[in-house]
């Protein structure tokens, strides 16, 4: 797949995996992965960069002696899942005329 | 290989980075191997699935920005000696003047392929020009009583609406290649940097 529109995809992903409650790393790659694999590497650059962007929060949290990073989404981040959505239904309706069989036949 | 050996071979490959984001990554590799550990995957196996030192390093030199990464190369690993300081301050005449060669190099390069984009498309107005000349200057001739200037014109701006429409496309397809190779450029200018430790 084109890489840029992966690289946005995965953006979403992350987030959808923290939407409805927080979350930690290694939870959000076995949430993902039926439906997309992803790697400890690829992962990381973006929760920096989704942190950066203000789109969630880190917090430390105690967990069996030791301190784990969790992942909180902020409302700008569910605001970027909704027009996700949003832009999906445009690429859908693309996809359909696209495989659409005959362009012309409704016409005739 | 032992979650201890990946952590400090990580740490040595991303020595140069500030305090903050070294700890900031080991970090974050410490509690993906750790979790793992905790769901029951072997110490061994855990740092296997989460990836060579070296990839993993390369993967985040590589979304450093470019100064932060060049402040972090250019960082001695050790303090240098007064002499070393001598050296450095007596050979800039030398050493700067190459590295200002180095980065006029890569700069006129990259001027030099948009220059290149900017001509092309400088061409293809002048053509899109020709083209509408030419259809005004048909009504102009005919009222000057010039018809086959007029036709001759008309035929060119033709010609010229031709070539246009048939540049256009090869225009587009040189500015997404030069987009690109300016990427790569760029990249390659990073990598340098990247390397140049990974040899070492």
């Amino acid at each position: 797949m084109d890489i840029q529109l992966k690289r946005g995809l995965l953006d979403v992903c992350v987030l959808a995996a923290i939407k409805d409650e927080d979350s930690y790393g290694y939870q959000i790659i076995k949430d993902m992965k039926p439906y997309v694999e992803i790697s400890e590497s690829t992962l990381y650059p973006i929760l920096r960069r989704l942190e950066g962007a203000e789109l969630l929060t880190v917090r430390n949290a105690e967990h069996n002696g030791r301190l784990r990073k969790y992942y909180h989404i902020t409302p700008l981040g569910l605001a970027r899942i909704e027009e996700f959505k949003e832009e999906w239904k445009e690429l859908l309706s693309i996809y359909e005329f696209v495989t659409k069989e005959g362009v012309r036949n409704e016409e005739e | 290989m032992k979650k201890n050996e990946f952590l400090s071979e990580l740490r040595e490959r991303l020595t140069g980075l500030s305090e903050a984001d070294l700890n900031r990554s080991l970090d974050y590799y410490t509690e993906m191997i750790d979790d793992r550990m905790e769901d029951g995957i072997p110490e061994d196996e855990a740092v296997a699935e989460v990836g060579t030192p070296a990839v993993i390093a390369e993967e985040i030199l590589k979304e450093m920005p470019l100064a932060k990464l060049m402040k972090a190369r250019v960082k001695p690993k050790r303090k240098m000696t007064v002499w070393e300081v001598v050296l450095l301050v007596l050979g800039s005449p030398l050493w700067l003047s190459l590295l200002i060669t180095l980065f006029a190099a890569v700069l006129s390069l990259y001027i030099a392929l948009w220059s290149v984009v900017i001509s092309l498309w400088a061409v293809e107005l002048a053509l899109a020009g020709t083209a509408l000349v030419g259809v005004v200057a048909l009504p102009v001739s005919l009222i000057q009583g010039n018809v086959w200037a007029g036709i001759a014109l008309l035929g060119a701006g033709i010609f010229a609406a031709g070539l246009c429409m048939f540049g256009f496309y090869g225009c587009l397809y040189v500015t997404k290649g030069a987009c690109l190779l300016g990427k790569k450029l760029f990249l390659f200018v990073k990598r340098c940097f990247i390397r140049k430790e990974a040899v070492r």
